[in-house]
């Protein structure tokens, strides 16, 4: 009857520690890709999410130039398409598991769609990176979009008042008051979602990502055992995770103590 | 002050809401003239910050005119002098007409002088250098000239409106409009913002503003208005509204604020 964890099995490890730094990089240059590009989709959405474009806006308006309040016309004439657009996005991609929408992107977008297949540093495969980037991407950027609506959202209305005041455009206050005031409140949120797709990322060796997960298969499949690997990837894991957030919380104090001044 | 030719032509000026069940304007008409100090009373949610918002449109109005520089811009589009139909460009509107809010509004992550220089520079197309100096002069006008390098948390409430004030002069408008300027002041930070906005009225600034501040109205004001449940029930200068008011709603306000 063997112990929960049997110590002669680490050393049997040590000849695949290569794969292990291996899928540590990997798991990295993945978290910032899908970061970067989540951000890029998230601020596309919250900005249409915000806009106020109303195509049927005329049918709001009865005969006498009254505002209608209730009835279908004024319903109609409510309808914005590019924020329903972006909803709908948001809704489907928090409310369907990740492992799906992965699946989905590697199987049916990308088994249409041909990538090169070369590998980047040596290791990576692009044709099984990318479409994990793509996937893990779209899913956080449906996250962070509500963190940046919500960001924008907390900015005084004064502010825009005073903008447009001035004769700022609509776009001039966004990239120059709105904005800027915007992300420094939800920089820790965004660095929490950081750490949030770093653990997350872990599902892309589904799709035969070669990450930190799948140098614990690797392991598995070669030697048969698999709760010490296991016991391997979940220090590096935390090793990753647990420093990152210290250090957001320690800016998020900093940052703070500026506002008090 | 010599009047000469009105500025900004008010008609029969509405704002509804909840299809007409709440009448914040109910048919304002005045004609502003270049050079007056208008001074807007009334009681709370009588429509005086509705009005005031309505002329620069951060309110749209449901109906009525405004006939600004000779365009409706109430309007989206107007025929120009070549019979062209255009678009009225609201932020070009806007720079025309500087406005001061009762909370200060200054941009909290930008230095003084870069809330001063923004507007300039982004909107107007003015060199960075020009505006620096135009700011400091101006900052220099209101005594702040050493707080330039300041954030607005730094300044206490009178320095932020006087910064704000100045900060709307830097687009050289035509005409500022002022939403009750010092009612979220300390007491003791009142006059320093009067002061600056007396100076204004002195040099023949156009200024329409709302406020709570009797004397202001009565020392610098040329026309005041006496506004109520969205309509404007009187208006005269400050002698006839102040020591022979007629309308029964202006005789009892007068009698709670004086």
């Amino acid at each position: 009857m063997g112990s929960f964890i049997q110590l002669e099995n680490f050393p049997k490890i040590v000849p695949y520690a290569q794969l292990f730094w291996q899928g540590l990089a990997v798991t990295v240059l993945l978290s910032v890709f899908t970061v970067a590009i989540g951000f890029c989709i998230a601020l596309v959405m919250a900005l249409m999410r915000l806009s106020n474009i109303r195509p049927f806006r005329f049918l709001g308006v009865d005969a006498n130039g009254i505002p209608r309040e209730t009835g279908a016309l004024a319903f109609i004439s409510k309808f914005n398409p590019v924020s329903f657009i972006a909803t709908a996005y948001v809704e489907i991609l928090r409310s369907t598991p990740v492992i799906v929408q992965i699946f989905i992107i590697y199987y049916g977008i990308f088994g249409v769609i041909d990538l090169p297949n070369f590998t980047m540093f040596g290791f990576i495969k692009f044709e099984r990176f990318f479409p994990g980037v793509v996937a893990l991407g779209m899913n956080s950027g449906a996250y962070l979009c509500e963190i940046i609506r919500s960001g924008i959202q907390s900015i005084d209305g004064g502010q825009t008042e005073a903008a447009r005041s001035l004769g700022l455009s609509q776009v001039q206050n966004m990239r120059y008051i709105i904005l800027p005031q915007a992300l420094k409140n939800i920089l820790p949120a965004i660095a929490n979602e950081f750490v949030v797709i770093i653990k997350e990322s872990a599902i892309t060796y589904t799709i035969g990502v070669q990450d930190i997960m799948s140098a614990v298969n690797a392991v598995r499949g070669a030697t048969f055992i698999i709760i010490e690997p296991l016991l391997v990837a979940t220090a590096i894991y935390f090793c990753l995770c647990f420093p990152t957030s210290k250090v957001i919380a320690y800016f998020e104090r900093r940052m703070s103590h500026g506002d008090k001044r | 002050m010599a009047t000469s030719g009105s500025l900004i032509q008010v008609k029969d000026l509405k704002k509804y809401y909840n299809g007409g069940a709440i009448k914040a304007l109910d048919g304002v008409t005045v004609d502003i003239n270049k050079g007056d100090v208008m001074v807007i009373i009334g009681p709370s949610g009588s429509g005086k910050s509705t009005f005031l918002r309505s002329l620069n449109l951060l309110e749209s109005p449901t109906g009525g005119s405004i006939i600004f520089d000779g365009v409706d811009i109430t309007k989206r589009k107007y025929k120009n002098a070549d019979g062209k139909t255009v678009k009225v460009d609201v932020d070009d509107l806007r720079q025309k007409m500087g406005m001061v809010f009762q909370h200060f509004n200054l941009f909290p992550h930008m230095t003084i002088l870069e809330n001063m220089v923004l507007a300039p520079t982004k909107v107007r197309g003015v060199s960075r250098a020009d505006a620096e100096q135009k700011a400091l002069a101006l900052l220099d006008r209101v005594g702040l000239k050493d707080r330039a390098g300041a954030y607005p948390i730094q300044l206490s409430g009178g320095q932020k409106q006087r910064v704000a004030i100045v900060r709307a002069l830097a687009m050289e408008p035509q005409v500022m409009l002022f939403d009750e300027p010092t009612s979220a002041l300390d007491p003791e930070m009142v006059g320093e913002v009067l002061d600056v906005m007396k100076e204004l009225a002195r040099d023949g600034m156009t200024m329409v503003c709302v406020t709570h501040e009797m004397g202001f109205a009565r020392e610098v004001g040329n026309r005041v208005l006496f506004m109520a449940d969205g309509q404007l029930l009187e208006q005269g200068t400050p002698e006839e509204i102040f020591t022979s008011p007629k309308n029964p709603r202006l005789k009892d306000f007068l009698g709670k604020v004086l």
